[in-house]
């Protein structure tokens, strides 16, 4: 099937890694229709899959009340997933997301129940600082003339392609099937998997509104990360007995939470030390090549958030293949925050400056992949058969999943205490809708009846 | 010692109680239970426990199907010995209960009045699934606890990190032998006595006798009962009903407060006499699967539901499937329609408003999106549900045993080096 790239928003087909920073506008619209107005004026505008910019982008998307303040009704809304109309601040979704403690929504800098209601956002991409800047001051201009208000403004940085942590991140995406790249047909996602309107991977259309078709699922999470206190967690966990500081130690346990060296080298591959020839490998399989996780430990982030051929009932086969591709995210996040060496995080005064990831990905079912992920492969601390080990790098120590197990030739290591590394400063569900269903949206056309829907 | 029972107490609740029984049962948990009214923990070998209200509903036909009280205990002991302890230790709270149903005896029952009533209001389960018969919740209870002490062992001690197997299990064997709360665990644990394996090889004697005797008419009928199973495949309505947001947020309020969930849902079996053969024979029969045939810990591809049950409610007209299970209720589905849509599609193939099957095992439940929203509007809240080992997934159970184990049974070598290498 052939995909309408020209109908579907530019940030499917790419994560534009070409356009370094970008701001993320959150937006509160009206009632009166000045949210419609805006997005008549701001339409011609919006990037498609179709386009290849090469200086800025823009793409926007929308949440349920925002959906509703654009005038979409009761009932056409309803046609789309409950997870996206109850939003994720649902009670029970706390504890599939684990957002408790000091990640609860009551303590959310945006998207929380404390805060105004975000209705949409405006996502930009841009080459460099002047240009993110110019145009971010364009789309604001367009946003104020029609009294569309910014509830709040997120920056990006550019840590070429680290995250915080200084891992290297976004190795690992799905190949989406009519996407243009091709690799072996075990690791290729149908489209439908990513956008409304294609069938997934069980051969089947998810249930949308007709001004779903051609758009996605848009899961926005600011993430902050604790560097310092993840640093100075490797540096207490791995003191020699006359506690002295052991750096290659040090560095192999936050390896060893992540499942890559800090160049991206997987450990499946490289078990003893970074092989920075490795850093984009990938091609390699956890159950085939190290099914005990004696290299790279079943407990880390990158096998838990991907297991890849580990899962039930027949690790190894293409079956288990197959069931991982029901799970996967396109990841289109980026980093905030200036860098920090490990020796600034160690050593030096806290700058106080917030650091973290601004997740974002898209999905064609958020029950099935996002949260499926987040709740039983990331934040279940029996994941695979482990006893009390949540993610390491991303997931809850509270109430359960404070361990660390890393299994070797002979006796396990086997840390306890592990805290909480990344917390949880604010998120919505989104949708993002195809060019047609947005034009409908501000009012030039029916919604969905611009071309003629498939299946249903 | 026998093997584990599953008990069911089904009480139709009094005209005009259900609303005062909803209120002590939301006094007894929120999805887990709190220990008020009945603390199930106090009672001899229970495993699970259960208290469910199934709603009042009308059939097909439009006759009333009551609203049932529903009380589930998945057990070591004998039922007959769980109700007696019951009404002896808990009867107050038991009174306070089942006080809602139907010709439950009035004032303050004696124990014996109490114990007949309950006695008197026991259904037998067609079907029932025990992760690994004949293990008990003392085991696994008391293995759990050696896990951690022998984990804490091991933390204390890195200097045997680098030792040969060998050496390490004698470390860990003198380490245990020592301490007198775990000195038990050098010993084999203890496993369904002579006369329960004979019952159980009887059992599946009768099964492949019955089975044997109804072979040749079975044949003969396949047929027609072909024919028959085509038409109403093609005729049954299978429509897409989405689960409201309003009641999915009711059920998700209740669940992921423990690693693990339990669930309960009812269905009305389909209309006429070729639907009630069919869930009668495929009940009778996946009950002899699970009880003889199956591999411990492992349902045909799902390895995480610790108990389920099956049970007919109102005279068979409704259906009753209830479970306990590791992790979430969405990868729960999944499991369903990745690993064993077949198995689930020959029970629930027979209940109105499922997803069509073809032959009685393709397709239905892989129709994903109308499967999830199929069980979620005939999932029933489970208010009050008790977990004796609410933090051990089902292979955490089986780690812990293999641990046990591994301390009295003779392993060397290979397999001695792959029990240090899990610990």
């Amino acid at each position: 099937m052939t995909l309408e790239r020209a109908d579907i928003q530019g940030l499917f087909a790419r994560g534009y890694s070409n356009l370094a920073l970008a701001t993320f506008l959150l937006l509160g619209l009206e009632d009166d229709g000045s949210g419609r107005r805006w997005l008549g004026d701001a339409l011609s505008g919006v990037t498609t899959s179709e386009d290849r910019p090469e200086r800025r982008a823009v793409n926007v998307a929308f949440t349920a009340s925002g959906l509703g303040r654009l005038g979409v009704d009761g009932e056409a809304l309803g046609q789309f997933s409950n997870e996206f109309v109850s939003g994720m601040t649902a009670p029970h979704r706390r504890r599939i997301l684990a957002d408790v403690g000091t990640s609860a929504p009551e303590r959310w800098d945006w998207g929380g129940p404390g805060t105004p209601t975000v209705d949409g956002v405006l996502l930009l991409y841009a080459t460099d600082r002047a240009e993110i800047t110019a145009l971010e001051e364009e789309q604001t201009a367009v946003l104020h003339r029609h009294g569309v208000q910014v509830l709040h403004r997120l920056g990006t940085s550019d840590l070429d392609g680290f995250e915080p942590f200084g891992w290297r991140d976004g190795v690992s995406q799905p190949l989406v099937e009519g996407l243009g790249k091709t690799g072996p047909e075990s690791f290729t996602v149908k489209a439908g998997e990513f956008v409304l309107g294609y069938p997934n991977e069980y051969g089947r259309l998810t249930g949308h509104p007709p001004l779903g078709r051609n758009g996605s699922y848009l899961v926005f999470r600011q993430l902050a990360q604790d560097v310092r206190g993840f640093w100075r967690y490797l540096d207490s966990a791995t003191r020699t007995a006359d506690g002295a500081e052991d750096p290659a130690a040090r560095l192999r346990l936050g390896s060893k939470f992540v499942g890559r060296w800090p160049s991206g080298a997987p450990l499946v591959l490289a078990p003893d030390a970074d092989e920075p020839a490795l850093a984009e490998e990938n091609d390699f399989r956890y159950h085939r090549d190290d099914a005990r996780g004696a290299r790279c430990p079943v407990a880390s982030h990158i096998r838990r958030s991907n297991p890849r051929d580990s899962l039930d009932p027949d690790p190894g086969s293409d079956d288990s293949l197959e069931l991982n591709r029901r799970h996967r995210l396109l990841r289109r996040g980026r980093e905030y925050g200036s860098p920090l060496t490990t020796d600034e995080a160690l050593h030096a005064v806290d700058d106080g400056e917030p650091r973290g990831l601004h997740f974002i990905c898209l999905s064609g079912n958020i029950a099935r992949q996002f949260e499926f992920v987040q709740q039983t492969w990331l934040n279940d601390p029996k994941f695979a058969g482990l006893y009390d080990d949540a993610d390491p790098l991303v997931g809850p120590s509270e109430p359960f999943g404070g361990c660390f197990t890393a299994p070797g030739e002979g006796i396990r290591e086997r840390f306890t205490g592990v805290p909480r590394f990344v917390t949880v400063k604010g998120g919505a569900y989104f949708f993002m809708p195809g060019l047609a269903a947005l034009r409908s949206l501000a009012g030039a056309g029916e919604p969905g009846n611009s071309s003629s829907p498939v299946g249903s | 010692m026998p093997f584990q029972s599953a008990l069911s107490v089904v009480a139709p609740v009094r005209d005009g109680a259900a609303d005062e029984l909803d209120r002590l049962l939301a006094e007894m948990g929120n999805g887990v239970a709190n220990g008020e009214v009945i603390d199930f923990a106090q009672l001899s070998g229970v495993h699970f426990a259960r208290i469910v209200v199934v709603p009042a509903d009308t059939d097909h036909r439009g006759r009333p199907l009551p609203a049932n009280l529903v009380y589930l205990a998945d057990l070591d002991v004998s039922p007959e010995e769980h109700l007696s302890e019951l009404a002896r230790s808990a009867g107050e709270g038991v009174d306070r209960v089942f006080g809602h149903c139907e010709g439950y005896p009035a004032g303050r029952p004696g124990d014996h009045e109490r114990l007949d009533w309950l006695r008197s209001r026991v259904a037998r389960a067609p079907a029932t699934y025990v992760n690994t018969r004949g293990r008990t919740k003392e085991q696994i209870v008391r293995e759990a606890e050696l896990r951690e002490a022998v984990s804490d062992f091991l933390d204390r001690r890195p200097d045997l990190r680098d030792r040969h197997p060998r050496a390490v299990r004698d470390a860990i064997r003198k380490f245990v032998g020592g301490e007198p709360g775990l000195r038990w665990a050098l010993e084999p644990a203890d496993r369904p006595g002579f006369s329960a394996r004979i019952r159980e090889w009887a059992h599946l004697a009768w099964v492949a006798l019955l089975v044997l005797i109804a072979l040749p008419f079975t044949l003969l009928a396949a047929p027609v009962y072909a024919l028959l199973l085509r038409r109403h495949e093609k005729r049954d309505p299978a429509p897409h009903n989405r689960a409201d947001e309003a009641t999915v947020l009711e059920l998700a309020a209740l669940e992921d407060h423990l690693p693990m969930n339990p669930f309960t849902a009812v269905g009305q079996v389909k209309p006429g006499p070729f639907r009630k053969v069919t869930i009668n024979v495929i009940l009778y029969l996946l009950n002899a699967v699970t009880r003889h045939l199956l591999k411990p810990g492992d349902l045909v591809g799902v390895k995480t539901i610790h108990f389920a049950r099956w049970l007919f409610l109102n005279d068979r007209r409704q259906v009753l499937f209830a479970s306990n299970y590791d992790g979430s209720l969405e990868s729960y589905m999944d499991d369903f329609i990745d690993k064993i849509s077949w198995g689930l599609n020959l029970v629930f193939t027979n209940g109105i408003g499922y997803p069509r099957t073809r032959w009685l095992i393709k397709d239905g439940c892989r129709d994903e999106l109308a499967f999830k929203d199929y069980l979620r509007l005939h999932q029933v809240r489970t208010v009050v549900w008790h977990p004796a080992y609410g933090r051990l997934s089902t292979a955490n159970v089986a780690a812990n045993e293999r641990l046990r184990k591994g301390l009295h049974s003779d392993i060397r070598d290979d397999r001695e080096r792959e029990w240090v290498q899990a610990l």
